[in-house]
């Protein structure tokens, strides 16, 4: 009948333009790095193949192992803030006979900051931040100038104060995640546990966790691949400093690729990134929440 | 009964909690609003938390004349609206092809083309620089336009693939007997029936390619080019001991997101928390 839907030429027209693109700017480049990460290359001259140089140097590589572990800290502190806070939240904005005034304004309000670009975040933590005048200090300095911290500058610190402003900006994203997942699930469930006498409490603790289990294996995953992958906030706020303290895979690519110009160099690295995204993805579904639940 | 004398008792407990994070939220942008409009002394001594008294516009003066933010603001709106229209026309499109038309390849291509969903920036943005460099494009908006839009396509012609198989296939069978061609029974019957999805996605690609910096600092180098959230980095190197003018220009930057998503609320919120969930 409609024989227009299988024309050949209509169909090329169609799909070329997408597949052209998206194989030139997608898929080769995948490739590539691959390829390239078997090479040492400086992006200008021909590349010189050179085996498992690259990854054997980055084992040694003093940045790797920080990096790694960086990845983690950075992964732990969003994952730990978004998801308690926005697990609260979430429970909070739907549990039953709690008529708050004013949520739609509330639960507006903290989505605002996911909407901005990092840079925008990054610096004005920045200035939050500040030893001297930043709001977090002025709020220590209350209880004695003693407790104003250099947050950006201490090697020790700096880790944790760049990824809470990352946990800070998309804490509202989890929430909506978490929130649309707890309104997803069956009323009947807690009209029959409400008709037994069930608590708020007991009602989030034993219906909305268990029937959760699947979207904090989610975001676990988001917050562990987006943790290895940092890079714009630390580009921001502390540059990789102080003294490397705040680098991470990505950061170490960055730097090898575009302000060393070791191109093979990068190119391992960025495989590397990808295995240990992989690797983490793994590992969380192997053993976090095995048996699915069924609605 | 006890329900309700438990859930009063903790309802101020409650307002407490959400009160607190709802501040935490959005008075440090309020901070920097407010900050744009005064000096450094009010910021730091005479004016810490107050409402600003001489509403110093000259902060934003500064930002636009002596820096070009203005030209920052204009390469991020082109780069932002240019991606969304190519975007979304290429993928609907291949997401038409693949949904709905007939062809031997279809179900790979589709899958193919989703696969970019799983692919993190900073796993191709080295061969991605070389190739900008060979295609001689790395002194135009285009550097950062062409890789925005591959970016952005599989998600998007995701979002339209689901979309398009939910339309019955008379469309198409009527619109045949009429004797439209294809062409004419896409843009005319089937693109007014994925508005709403377009929409969606508009907004997803439009905060994207606004605020993505990655991409922009490894590729752009003239400062002509910049955008945005690449520009407000060298602002910062320059301006960083003038609070006013910093929070200006950070002020600037983030109104058109703000604004977007106090009127698009529901869309914006479902655009980016779908979109970054496959991408996971």
């Amino acid at each position: 009948m409609h024989s227009f839907l299988n024309r050949k030429s209509a169909i090329f027209v169609f799909v070329f333009p997408f597949l052209a693109l998206y194989t030139a700017i997608m898929a080769y480049p995948i490739f590539q790095v691959f390829v390239k990460s078997f090479y040492e290359w400086d992006g200008i001259t021909s590349p010189i193949f050179s085996g498992l140089d690259n990854y054997r140097n980055m084992l040694k590589d003093s940045d790797f192992i920080p990096a790694v572990k960086n990845g983690l800290i950075f992964a732990a502190v969003i994952l730990v803030y978004q998801q308690v806070v926005a697990s609260i939240l979430a429970f909070i904005f739907t549990s039953r006979n709690l008529k708050l005034r004013g949520s739609k304004f509330f639960k507006t309000s903290f989505f605002v900051p996911v909407v901005l670009s990092v840079t925008v975040v990054g610096q004005l933590w920045v200035q939050l931040f500040n030893y001297d005048h930043g709001l977090v200090n002025n709020l220590l300095g209350i209880f004695g100038d003693d407790f104003r911290q250099a947050f950006l500058s201490d090697p020790r610190k700096a880790i944790y104060a760049v990824a809470f402003t990352n946990g800070w900006q998309f804490m509202g994203m989890m929430f909506v995640f978490i929130y649309a997942a707890i309104k997803s699930i069956p009323e009947q469930y807690f009209e029959a546990a409400i008709i037994d006498g069930a608590s708020p409490f007991t009602l989030h603790r034993k219906i909305t966790l268990p029937m959760l289990q699947e979207t904090y294996k989610f975001t676990l995953v988001m917050s562990i691949t987006g943790g290895l992958k940092a890079f714009d906030n630390m580009f921001v706020m502390t540059g990789g400093g102080p003294g490397g303290s705040t680098m991470t895979l990505s950061y170490m690519m960055f730097k090898s690729a575009f302000q060393k110009g070791e191109f093979g160099y990068g190119c391992a690295s960025a495989v590397v990134l990808l295995l240990e995204c992989l690797l983490a993805t793994l590992i969380i579904n192997k053993f976090i929440a095995r048996d699915r639940i069924v609605y | 009964m006890t329900l309700n004398l438990k859930t009063s008792l903790w309802k101020p407990v409650i307002y407490i909690v959400i009160c607190f994070f709802s501040l935490a939220s959005i008075y440090p942008l309020i901070w920097m609003g407010l900050n744009s409009l005064k000096n450094n002394e009010e910021i730091f001594s005479t004016n810490v938390y107050g409402l600003p008294t001489h509403f110093r516009i000259e902060n934003y003066v500064n930002a636009v004349t002596q820096f070009n933010i203005l030209s920052f603001f204009k390469n991020s709106a082109i780069v932002a609206v240019v991606t969304v229209i190519f975007t979304i026309l290429m993928a609907v499109m291949f997401a038409y092809a693949t949904a709905r038309m007939r062809w031997r390849l279809s179900n790979i291509a589709r899958i193919y083309g989703i696969l970019g969903m799983f692919i993190p920036v900073q796993m191709i943005i080295i061969p991605l620089v070389i190739i900008v460099r060979d295609f001689h494009i790395q002194h135009s908006l285009l550097a950062i336009i062409i890789p925005y839009i591959a970016f952005n396509l599989s998600f998007t012609s995701m979002v339209f693939y689901a979309y398009l198989r939910s339309i019955p296939f008379e469309m198409e069978e009527s619109a045949a007997i009429d004797g439209a061609n294809i062409f004419t029974t896409f843009f005319r019957i089937i693109l007014p029936l994925v508005s709403p999805a377009m929409a969606t996605t508009a907004i997803f690609i439009f905060l994207n390619s606004w605020n993505e910096l990655f991409t922009a600092l490894v590729v752009i180098s003239d400062n002509a080019l910049k955008t945005l959230p690449l520009g407000l980095i060298y602002f910062q190197g320059q301006f960083a001991t003038d609070w006013g003018a910093s929070s200006a220009a950070l002020t600037i930057s983030s109104v058109p997101p703000i604004i977007m998503y106090l009127i698009f609320n529901r869309q914006v919120e479902s655009a980016l928390t779908v979109g970054s969930a496959v991408k996971g």
